[in-house]
């Protein structure tokens, strides 16, 4: 019998606000954080439309010793940890032994960027010597563990947009395999430099509009940035100190494509599905509600639709799913973490977000998508999906406790 | 000159480890102001930029005191003028 891992803490920093509460509240709402792309000139940008955390001040969360540290990803990632320790009530000594597992698809881009515009467009010959501790690929993690007193196993994981999912599962394989009772893990991102916003205009699948995922109109993904932490536990280091559990994470997915390096297989996504439920030991037709990749990209939507047909069977002809980046966006390395926890809080609220945005079903979009309205349901099973560049699958099934 | 390196060091290990610079003397200790290896190489940078010369990694070493400091900066700037 394999280790039960519960989830006893939450926290998020996006477009939808600086706490979970927010973002819980806008998803239920249907209020989006996605406007026009704000602190650039339009004249550099073709890019128009962007999910970008309101109003953020760092200095009303680190004190200006620690900012010279922390590059804005890991400024994201801290912030989210610090809400989801709180949130699960672990005390100091309890963490010392936790692990911290950190996903993020683009690393520490505002400080690389900064160091190559001072050397190629200012023409310096020096940068400042916190240029690689700040924008190193494993920054974030060091950094929640650094902040968070966590002294265990602690490390980074890059798979693109997959990144928090695959953060997640590492650490309840962690958890299962007896190395560590306690963990924070999810995903952070903060993709809006100049340079990444070029690399990603050149892609040609940015939406002209807004996101509208699995819905005729749309028109492609729209960029998001934050963080989502959540803290895991063994069921009996949880239950030993009457934590509040806010759910199982019953089952754990992962596939790779080995195809294409953009163009995602339905086999493979669907692949990462089984196993997850397998993982779990539950079957199609226990699936409640499946919270989407759903980027809203052309070739996303109809090959997750799909995939869940393929690893659902009868079942796709009644579950729920919606794409909740339809409101957040597509966080890259953190789109899993707030995915898991918008799946977290549906099961315990009985509450499905919608996908907003939604004219008419795309050609190849045949599922139900619970179309711009919440909705009031019972949700004791769900998945969260996450399908990356580069054909690497995560998903994550998770129950009601 | 002297002046002018004298307020350039202070001013950046003031700025480093956030202390007030009438804290800091030319005999105060690198150790006594809790100045790491990172807290230095940090504040060399701000040096170099501030005076636009190159500090070279050999004068890091066995620099002891703010008065070490301010001697081997002192010396570097002569030999560049």
């Amino acid at each position: 019998m394999t280790k039960k891992v519960v989830v006893t803490g939450l926290g998020s920093i996006s477009p939808l606000g600086i706490d979970v509460s927010g973002f819980w509240q806008s998803l239920l709402s249907g209020r989006s954080g996605i406007s026009r792309l704000r602190g650039f000139s339009e004249l550099h940008l073709k890019i128009p439309f962007a999910a970008q955390v309101p109003d953020f001040n760092p200095e009303h969360y680190f004190s200006s010793s620690e900012i010279p540290l922390l590059d804005r990803h890991s400024q994201f990632a801290l912030i989210a940890a610090r809400e989801a320790i709180n949130d699960s009530g672990l005390s100091p000594e309890a963490l010392q032994a936790g692990a911290a597992v950190i996903g993020t698809g683009c690393g520490g881009k505002e400080t690389d960027e900064r160091s190559y515009q001072i050397l190629y467009k200012e023409n310096k010959s020096r940068l400042h010597p916190l240029t690689i501790p700040r924008g190193m690929p494993s920054a974030a993690a060091s950094l929640v563990s650094i902040g968070c007193g966590l002294r265990g196993p602690v490390f980074s994981v890059s798979s693109a947009c997959a990144s928090a999912n695959h953060a997640i599962i590492q650490a309840v394989l962690l958890i299962r395999s007896g190395l560590v009772d306690v963990a924070v893990a999810g995903g952070t991102d903060a993709p809006f430099t100049f340079g990444l916003l070029k690399a990603w205009e050149a892609l040609r699948i940015w939406s002209r509009d807004t996101c509208r995922p699995f819905s005729a109109d749309r028109s492609g993904l729209v960029l998001g940035e934050g963080a989502g932490v959540v803290v895991l536990e063994s069921e009996a280091h949880a239950r030993s100190r009457s934590a509040d559990i806010h759910a199982e994470l019953s089952g754990c997915g992962m596939s790779s494509d080995a195809g294409h390096i953009t163009d995602p297989s339905a086999e493979g996504a669907a692949k990462a599905i089984s196993m997850a439920l397998k993982d779990a030991g539950l079957d199609p037709e226990d699936v409640d509600y499946v919270n989407a990749h759903g980027t809203a990209t052309e070739a996303n939507d109809v090959t997750e639709t799909r995939a869940i047909r393929l690893a659902l069977g009868k079942r796709a002809d009644t579950v729920a799913v919606s794409s909740t980046k339809s409101m957040h966006g597509h966080a890259l390395g953190a789109a899993g973490a707030f995915e898991l926890i918008a799946t977290i809080l549906a099961i315990k609220n009985g509450i499905v977000p919608a996908t907003m945005n939604f004219s008419t079903p795309g050609v190849g979009c045949d599922l139900d998508y619970v179309p711009n309205q919440p909705r009031v349901m019972k949700v004791e099973t769900a998945l969260s999906n996450s399908f990356a560049f580069g054909g690497l699958n995560a998903v994550i099934a998770v129950r009601a406790y | 000159m002297d002046q002018k390196i004298y307020l350039t060091v202070i001013k950046a290990i003031s700025a480093q480890k956030k202390i007030d610079s009438s804290s800091i003397s030319a005999n105060s200790t690198l150790e006594a102001l809790g100045i790491s290896s990172l807290d230095a190489i940090t504040i060399m940078y701000e040096i170099e930029d501030a005076l636009d010369i190159e500090i070279p990694n050999e004068a890091l070493e066995n620099l002891n005191s703010v008065q070490d400091i301010l001697d081997g900066i002192s010396q570097l700037v002569q030999s560049n003028a």
